[in-house]
């Protein structure tokens, strides 16, 4: 379910079966490193929509955590709060999303899960290939959810 | 530069289904769309849309078929692809199926699960439906998958609005 108020209703009337919280991890840089955290925002971006258009029923897709990718502490320490008000809650799971790969040697500091996807150069892909690209990666991702969903179980 | 940009917005278009898209055009006139609208539903419903099937190559196993057609939803248009399951049943007759889950709308997958071969396998909580789409009791689904009405034309499979079977 989207962070939109149609589907929040739902949430709320089926919120036993949501037991997933989708945390895409958005980076944001001026100077040097502008363009390369635009494709890794732009990409995460894309594939969480796409995967919760899969798994929809189960996650819920908050709206995406946008940080300084100069300030890293503040990154993880802003993550940490928003981590445990999501565990508080029903959520029993917290996946994290992203292309940057600095959050993978952070992962021991969080407790959810880290799933990191490289950001591929859309821009210099064709419409179809672009797709396929995609639809390609969702696939990915949507296996890792299930195979965490299923170990748990 | 300003080409990639056009092509990424499209991008954009053609994959985030029901979000985005057009959505400067829609926003223009949403007093015109408004009082239109009523027409323009009772016109879509009728609409069949071209996939890139032959309804020769069906088999009996079914097929991930995609297609793209225009969504209207409020002051939203966009460009959004569909997804059947196509296949013909033992009558020869060709079965339509939409993957959406009838227990909290996740996109279910033929033969995904090992322990339940040949069936539909919701990978959300795992729902189960028959071939024929039929839930199987037990599972959270309370209703069998929604059934796209379908014309051959030409040799192409067309597909019109999926619609829903009743409860099973
Ligand atoms: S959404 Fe398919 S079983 Fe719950």
């Amino acid at each position: 379910m989207r962070w939109i108020p149609d589907d929040i209703a739902m949430f709320n009337k089926s919120s036993e079966y949501v037991d997933t919280a989708v945390v895409p991890l958005l980076p944001v840089a001026f100077g040097e490193g502008m363009k390369e955290s635009a494709a890794m925002t732009d990409f995460a971006s894309i594939l969480t929509s796409q995967l919760e258009r899969q798994l929809q029923g189960r996650i819920l897709l908050i709206p995406g955590h946008t940080y300084l990718k100069s300030k890293p502490e503040e990154a993880v320490s802003q993550l940490e709060k928003w981590e445990a008000e999501l565990l508080d809650r029903q959520f029993k799971h917290v996946f994290y999303v992203t292309c940057d790969y600095d959050w993978k040697q952070r992962e021991g500091e969080l407790k959810g899960t880290v799933l990191w996807l490289p950001s591929l150069p859309l821009e210099q892909m064709n419409e179809a290939s672009k797709v396929s690209v995609m639809e390609d990666q969702v696939r990915q991702l949507m296996n890792l959810f299930i195979q965490k969903w299923r170990e748990e179980e | 530069m300003s080409k990639n940009r056009v092509s990424r917005r499209q991008f954009l278009n053609y994959t985030l289904m029901g979000v985005g898209g057009f959505m400067a055009a829609g926003m223009m006139m949403p007093m015109v769309r408004f009082a239109v609208d009523p027409v323009l539903k009772a016109g879509a419903e009728g609409d069949f849309i071209a996939t890139k099937v032959k309804v020769a190559d069906i088999t009996n196993e079914p097929q991930r078929v995609d297609f793209n057609f225009d969504q209207k939803d409020a002051w939203y248009e966009s460009e959004v692809t569909g997804t059947a399951w196509v296949y013909k049943n033992e009558n020869g007759e060709i079965i339509a199926l939409s993957p959406v889950c009838k227990h909290l709308g996740c996109t279910v997958d033929w033969n995904a699960d090992k322990k339940n071969p040949n069936m539909f396998f919701c990978p959300c909580h795992y729902g189960l439906y028959e071939k024929d789409g039929t839930n199987v009791p037990g599972t959270p689904p309370l209703a069998p998958l929604d059934v796209y009405p379908h014309q051959e034309k030409d040799g192409i499979l067309y597909l019109g609005k999926a619609q829903p079977r009743g409860g099973a």
